[in-house]
């Protein structure tokens, strides 16, 4: 199937408009929220809620019998909460250090699920199939109805988020002085972690509970590195998101034997490697460019010091020395001297070197400075 | 019983002492959601292993394996520290990626492999005693019984071996730089046991079972004790009694073996965590309310030492001034009275010479010793219970 | 000269995880005074202005700004936090944070106009931080950072000022800017409180001290109680504090 083809059959057909609607919109409502989570050093708590959630579905179908996806996630809402506050319990009351709590409320929740899942798989009814759907989320299984609850929960996200933002983010960034401005700062904390709780329970369908955390994360961490403003971060973050939801849905559409979630999760990943690699302020390329021109700079100003330190010895400084002398000098290399040249610090005769009084000027400026860093 | 049913039991059993080992220092460590990143990302050299040894359990495998798991963590340690995003953010990064791609991996080729992404998550007990280890035609027990079996006796052995080593660099790093070896080494080794010991699990009990295998003992454990040999002993124990108990739930209510055995140890945990004698929250909680009512005794002595003027000291104050609600004023009241630290002269409260002489101890006490927590000093003075 | 009683503290009573921090703290701080309070590491003089502040719930005792309870008063508060407790590496600019300043005086939901802007611009003008409006938080030097922080402070246009260790980490020309703008404080009849760890710059930095060591040991003017006698019993080295009164 070629593009223009996949992207008829997206307005065309129903279900890969359907499916494809949803990635996208769960893909911007995990991006926003996740930049919470990542701003507030809660990345993992987003796995341990979406493992945490697992008991609750299968409860919620053993309790109603219905398979009906709103019972379900109900369901998980109430055990993700309940494993969230959990984890706040171990770690205010004992000795055990948050990531031993996450930990411990994600593998034993979801092997409680587990538990409950095979238990239900044996039970003589035949109604049950189709739970473990929610281990690792079937995108094809996604109907309009579906669409309509993630997008209504987005919208009230959306809502929430820009009524509250100035609160939202004063308390990311300093918790103790919002609270010395009269701030609930309890109420704010809730609503948010509340929010993501709410995020992550609706991708289990779609993304399943393994890799819902990296919906979370992912297009958060990639939307940091582009942007230094909150609020284009989370817009970012829902772009990323979005797209990566779209993608992946491409992706996994087009080829044979490709589950939804695993590529989502690809995709969200190579937009993070991007940015990691590309971003102009913080990415690693062009860390490491400023970082080999600077270690460049360093070495011209330090050739140039040395050889203050010589012309300095006699009365005209313009004196020309033997360019052998400077080859004991560490750092120092026939290019450094060329660039010296074209400067116009130094003039070269021949096998002899001289400053020029530009390039007295510099150096001794240059090296007063290094003069005062070692002090 | 049936000896497959042995069998299983002993694998269980296995599985969980070569998992307790690593975990305590997991936990000591506060690295405990590495062993999540490491179930999860070993998924992609898994695949590659079978592709190449079309056998799970082959020893190429489990090292293929193993050094996925490193890559993961010396991925995690890179993108840390090029500090372009957070501490924990790294880990929830790097596993859901490498792990997708073993998914995508297993499906591509499904034709060619026959594993399932549900068993390499959930693992399945119940089959290990088929597959068996025959050496030169005498059938000498499960494959998964002697992978295992050898992963822990080599854990064993690096553990009474480097045992100095591990705690020193467990508890304080800079003390173990100073003393001569390497806390990289070590962090990188202990990596190494975890990734292997997990690989060699995985395939018995699941991604999921081994990373609660790995944290759910030791921090059982670790809320009974603070002596690393013992939290070792206590690991070993839940995790061996959770493994055979676990194994019996699953057979009553015929579900998966290894969920069975997690929630064992989540009811475990969850009992440790209530009930435990020093740091289970019902300990904290009374001791809490305890300590609130001690300091709340100290508080007031104090105040009346502090205060010559009557005005201070008048009964009422209690309730106004120091801010207190009515109940907890008259606990400490009859809390001092009964103890005859104070005197009561016309509403006006002042300290009796025994209470003057406690108040002087207390406070020398607190402020020579601002660390020792109050309880200590019940032992020195003859402490109060209300 | 009578002087009005810009915060009262009552026989606070703090215990963190129920060892105890602060014990029966009573403290009169005068109106238009620039305070230090001094004391070794550990001798609870952050946790004293956190209580204040209500950050920290204390096990006993009250606190009174100007004779009314602190919850009723907090408008006439500003805090500057250690430069420590925060992430720099936020995605805000220095603007976005001195911005944060008023909105305790907003309250809930309403968003910062032009009023708050201008406000907030003047504040980084008056600590000298103007051309840095846009820079990103994590691209300012620590001092530049202590500034921000002060500015924040500043828009909250508060009569009483608690900071938090401002000097520390801070090149020499901030603690000078830092130190002028404190007076300039005082002068217009504000009262700063500032956690201070360097007693050599006590006497020239301040007017008033309180000496802080799990009890308080003792305060008033720098002139009168800054002397050996209080330092000993406050640094002593056996830490042996004798009961004051």
């Amino acid at each position: 199937m070629d593009i223009t083809e996949y992207i008829k059959l997206v307005f065309t057909d129903y279900t890969l408009r359907t499916i494809t609607m949803g990635t996208a919109i769960l893909g911007a409502v995990t991006g926003m929220l996740g930049s919470f989570a990542v701003l507030r050093k809660q990345s993992l708590l987003g796995d341990a809620i979406s493992h945490a959630a697992l008991p609750g579905i299968a409860i919620a179908f053993l309790i109603t019998g219905t398979k009906d996806t709103n019972v379900l996630l109900l369901g998980a809402l109430i055990s993700g909460l309940l494993g969230t506050f959990w984890i706040r319990g171990i770690i205010s009351k004992t000795h055990l250090k948050s990531d031993t709590a996450l930990g411990l409320i994600l593998s034993l929740f979801f092997g409680f699920g587990m538990l409950l899942l095979t238990f239900i798989q044996k039970q003589p009814n035949a109604n049950q199939a189709g739970l473990d759907k929610y281990l690792f989320g079937q995108a094809a299984t996604l109907v309009e109805s579906d669409v309509w609850l993630m997008a209504i929960v987005t919208g009230i996200c959306l809502f929430v988020l820009l009524l509250f933002w100035k609160e939202f983010k004063i308390l990311l960034f300093d918790a103790d002085y919002t609270k010395t401005l009269g701030f609930n700062t309890n109420f704010i904390d809730v609503l948010i972690t509340s929010f993501i709780v709410l995020a992550i329970v609706l991708g289990l369908q779609t993304v399943g509970v393994v890799l819902m955390s990296a919906m979370l994360l992912a297009p958060a961490a990639a939307a940091r590195q582009w942007t230094d403003s909150l609020g284009i971060m989370v817009f970012l973050a829902a772009v990323f998101g979005a797209f990566s939801g779209v993608f992946g849905t491409a992706i996994s559409a087009t080829q044979n034997n490709l589950s939804t979630g695993p590529v989502i999760v690809i995709v969200a990943g190579v937009f993070v490697l991007v940015s990691f690699v590309f971003s102009p302020s913080r990415g690693l390329l062009f860390k490491q460019i400023r970082f080999i021109k600077n270690r460049r700079d360093l070495q011209l100003h330090n050739t140039l010091a040395f050889m203050f330190r010589i012309a300095e010895t006699h009365e005209n400084i313009s004196h020309p020395h033997a360019i052998k002398i400077l080859n004991n000098f560490q750092g120092f290399t026939k290019g450094t001297l060329q660039k010296l040249v074209r400067k116009n610090y130094v003039k070269l005769d021949g096998s002899m070197w001289s400053l020029t009084e530009e390039g007295f000027k510099i150096a001794s400026n240059l090296y007063n400075q290094q003069s005062d860093n070692n002090e | 019983m049936s000896n497959a049913q042995l069998e299983i039991q002993v694998i269980a059993s296995l599985v969980a002492i070569a998992c307790a080992i690593p975990g305590t220092f997991l936990v000591l460590r506060k690295m405990a959601m590495i062993s999540d990143a490491i179930s999860h990302s070993i998924l992609p050299g898994i695949v590659i292993g079978f592709f190449i040894t079309q056998d799970l359990n082959s020893p190429l495998l489990i090292l293929l394996a193993a050094i996925t798991g490193i890559i993961t963590v010396v991925l995690v340690e890179y993108i840390q520290k090029t500090g372009l995003v957070k501490e924990d953010t790294a880990i929830g990064l790097v596993f859901p990626v490498l792990f997708s791609i073993g998914v995508i991996m297993i499906a591509k080729n499904a034709n060619d492999v026959h594993l399932d992404v549900d068993a390499v998550l959930l693992g399945e007990l119940a089959f290990t005693p088929f597959d068996r280890l025959i050496i030169s035609g005498a059938d000498v027990g499960p494959k998964s019984m002697w992978i295992i079996g050898s992963i822990l006796i080599i854990t064993i052995g690096l553990l009474i071996a480097f045992f100095k080593e591990l705690k020193v660099s467990t508890f304080d790093a800079g003390l173990s730089a100073s003393l001569g070896f390497s806390p990289a080494v070590i962090h990188y080794g202990l990596m190494t046991v975890s990734s292997v010991t997990t690989v060699g699990a995985f395939d018995a009990v699941g991604a999921i079972l081994v990373v609660a295998l790995i944290i759910a003992p030791a921090a059982t454990a670790y809320l009974l004790t603070n002596n690393l040999k013992r939290m070792l002993l206590y690991a070993i124990c839940f995790g061996v009694f959770s493994a055979i108990s676990g194994y019996w739930l699953a057979h009553v209510l015929d579900a998966s073996i290894s969920g069975s055995i997690t929630t064992m140890l989540g009811l475990l945990f969850f009992m440790v965590y209530l009930f435990a004698p020093n740091k289970g929250v019902i300990a904290v909680m009374y001791r809490e309310k305890q300590q609130r009512t001690e300091v709340s005794l100290l508080t007031f002595l104090l105040h009346l030492k502090n205060h010559t003027e009557e005005s201070e000291r008048h009964v009422n104050h209690l309730n106004e001034h120091i801010n207190w609600q009515k109940v907890r004023s008259k606990t400490v009241l009859d809390l001092a009275l009964k103890n005859n630290m104070i005197q009561f002269d016309k509403n006006i409260v002042s300290l009796t010479e025994k209470g003057d002489e406690f108040t002087s101890k207390a406070i020398d006490y607190i402020i020579t010793n601002k660390d020792a927590q109050i309880e200590h000093m019940k032992d020195d003075f003859f402490l109060f219970r209300g | 000269m009578e002087q009005k009683i810009a915060v009262k503290v009552d026989d606070l009573t703090v215990a963190y995880n129920y060892k105890p921090v602060l014990w029966d703290i009573d403290l009169e701080i005068p109106e238009g005074v620039l305070m230090a309070i001094v004391g070794p590491n550990g001798a609870g003089k952050s946790t004293l202005i956190k209580s204040i502040l209500g950050i920290l719930k204390p096990i006993a005792g009250s606190v009174s700004i100007y004779d009314k309870p602190y919850d009723k008063q907090r408008s006439l508060v500003a805090y500057v936090p250690q430069k420590g407790s925060v992430d720099w590496d936020f995605p805000t600019t220095a603007l976005d944070v001195v911005m944060m300043g008023t909105y305790g005086s907003l309250g809930w939901i309403k968003r910062p106009g032009q009023k708050e802007k201008k406000a907030a611009l003047e504040a980084l003008e008056k600590v000298g931080m103007l051309p840095f409006k846009n820079r990103q938080i994590s691209q300012l030097s620590g001092g530049q950072q202590q500034r921000i922080f002060l500015a924040r402070a500043l828009v909250q246009n508060a009569s009483i000022y608690f900071m938090d260790e401002p000097f520390q980490g801070v090149d020499a020309t901030t603690e000078i800017a830092i130190i002028n703008i404190l007076k300039e404080l005082r002068k217009a009849g504000k009262t700063v409180i500032v956690v201070h760890h360097d007693l050599q710059t006590v006497p020239e930095y301040f007017d008033w001290v309180t000496f802080l060591n799990v009890k308080k040991i003792a305060t008033g003017p720098v002139k009168d109680i800054f002397n050996d006698d209080n330092l000993t019993k406050t640094y002593g080295i056996n830490y042996k504090v004798s009961i004051q009164e």
